[in-house]
């Protein structure tokens, strides 16, 4: 899709800076070639977890028993955390376990997919599969152990792979898939769904912002000009769509996780 | 610019994205496990805390304040059955006051006018007796110029202005 859209600009007009995939691989610039080596992406992500770790550490460190309006505004983001994702879906007995890894998960996406909207930073510091798929498999963890802690290996296997209730002759088709789905297609899901979210994201934006200055400022044909609003208002709405997004995506790895944790527990208490 | 290369390297994690990401994750992880939620979880336990013990005291400051009320209403009743009573007891007392007065008025006024009645009585008494006197040497005088004789006997005189008196008494009776 993207590549269509890419050809259909190029027709118009030869000339916008394209945003392409290469844009979420960027090389590094320092330590090349070695495991710590750091790009764009790498350079966002860190500065983004310094600034949340220094905002979100110094309202934790200044907490007032009568919050202000920031303070305020944080406690909501970990109310809402805590009770519209974890508890809602987990229950209080269970869930509270889980409230500071999803915590984390939630708030650390949320600013990390916000980077691709802030001037300057203008890449999602989940812009690389590695990240989702490090949460992601966090979560895959987490429901394992969960699973073997309350059922035992064997139990949860079983519970897992031939669901009660399914005639016999079925499971051959059921079980790999279910199979499939524990190993494979839950961690994956997380990790595609986020990527490609920023991934399209970004495109659509920057090929929006790309193609403004193009017909605004570089192409000398200024019958061009409302194009380039047009595109202009198209960046803007992206931009908007886009903060929307970064917050959905959050809220959505946040929720699918607390679900596939959930699962491994036993249906009835 | 968009070959097949790329769009699958997309995909692959390269060794220190992984080391950037694992690095990151521990790092936030730690950050909101250790220091971030504990801080907030001691805020809002301590909030909790303080609105119970709010909510308590509350309640302890009602009962207190019932109990004073209750008080003082049963303090203001019998204050009022002791004003009533003082009332009554002073009402009563003053019309024995009044009775007392009134007795002891009566009682002077009749002394006072024995006592007149009877200056009046001595008074007259005492008229009568210095009027038995000159009435006695007037009548002596006026009957010696009538006789033309001057009574020479003093005790004749006397005895005859007492037999006249008593006369005069024995009449008036």
């Amino acid at each position: 899709m993207i590549g269509a859209l890419g050809e259909g600009m190029l027709t118009i007009a030869d000339g916008p800076e394209m945003p392409s995939i290469n844009d979420f691989l960027p090389d590094p610039f320092v330590f090349q070639g070695t495991p710590f080596a750091i790009n764009r992406i790498i350079l966002v992500r860190i500065l983004a977890t310094i600034i949340m770790m220094l905002v979100l550490g110094i309202t934790a460190s200044r907490a007032k028993l009568i919050p202000g309006r920031w303070q305020g505004a944080v406690e909501w983001l970990i109310e809402f955390v805590r009770d519209n994702i974890v508890y809602q879906v987990m229950g209080e007995l269970r869930g509270k376990r889980y409230v500071p890894m999803i915590t984390t998960v939630f708030c650390t996406l949320l600013v990390f997919n916000l980077c691709g909207i802030i001037p300057g930073f203008n890449i999602a510091a989940s812009a690389s599969v590695t990240l989702p798929l490090v949460f992601a498999m966090w979560c895959f963890c987490q429901y394992w152990i969960a699973g073997i802690r309350e059922k035992g290996l064997g139990h949860f296997l079983r519970d897992e792979i031939f669901p009660k209730g399914v005639p016999a002759p079925i499971y051959i088709l059921l079980s790999p898939i279910q199979l499939l789905e524990l190993l494979i297609i839950r961690p994956f899901s997380l990790t595609i769904r986020l990527f490609a979210n920023m991934v399209s994201g970004h495109l659509i934006l920057a090929l929006c912002l790309s193609a403004t200055q193009f017909f605004l400022i570089d192409v000398a044909n200024k019958l061009m000009m409302p194009f380039g609003i047009i595109t202009f208002a198209a960046g803007m709405f992206m931009f908007l769509f886009e903060a929307l997004v970064a917050c959905l995506q959050a809220y959505i790895f946040a929720i699918l996780t607390t679900a596939y944790i959930n699962m491994s527990y036993p249906e009835i208490d | 610019m968009v070959t097949a290369a790329s769009e699958m390297e997309l995909f692959l994690p390269k060794s220190y994205d992984i080391f950037w990401s694992l690095v990151i994750l521990i790092i936030v992880a730690v950050f909101f496990y250790k220091f971030f939620l504990p801080k907030f979880q001691a805020v809002f336990d301590e909030r909790a805390a303080k609105i119970e013990g709010g909510i308590a005291k509350a309640e302890q400051a009602q009962k207190d304040a019932d109990e004073a009320k209750a008080k003082y209403e049963a303090q203001l009743s019998t204050a009022r059955v002791e004003a009533s009573k003082i009332r009554d007891d002073a009402r009563a007392e003053a019309s024995h006051i009044i009775a007392d007065a009134r007795s002891r008025a009566e009682s002077d006024a009749a002394q006072i006018t024995a006592t007149a009645q009877r200056s009046i009585e001595s008074q007259q008494q005492q008229a009568l007796v210095s009027l038995k006197g000159e009435v006695g040497v007037l009548a002596t005088a006026l009957a010696g110029k009538i006789l033309g004789s001057k009574l020479e006997n003093d005790d004749v005189q006397s005895s005859m202005i007492d037999q006249m008196i008593a006369d005069m008494d024995s009449d008036k009776k």
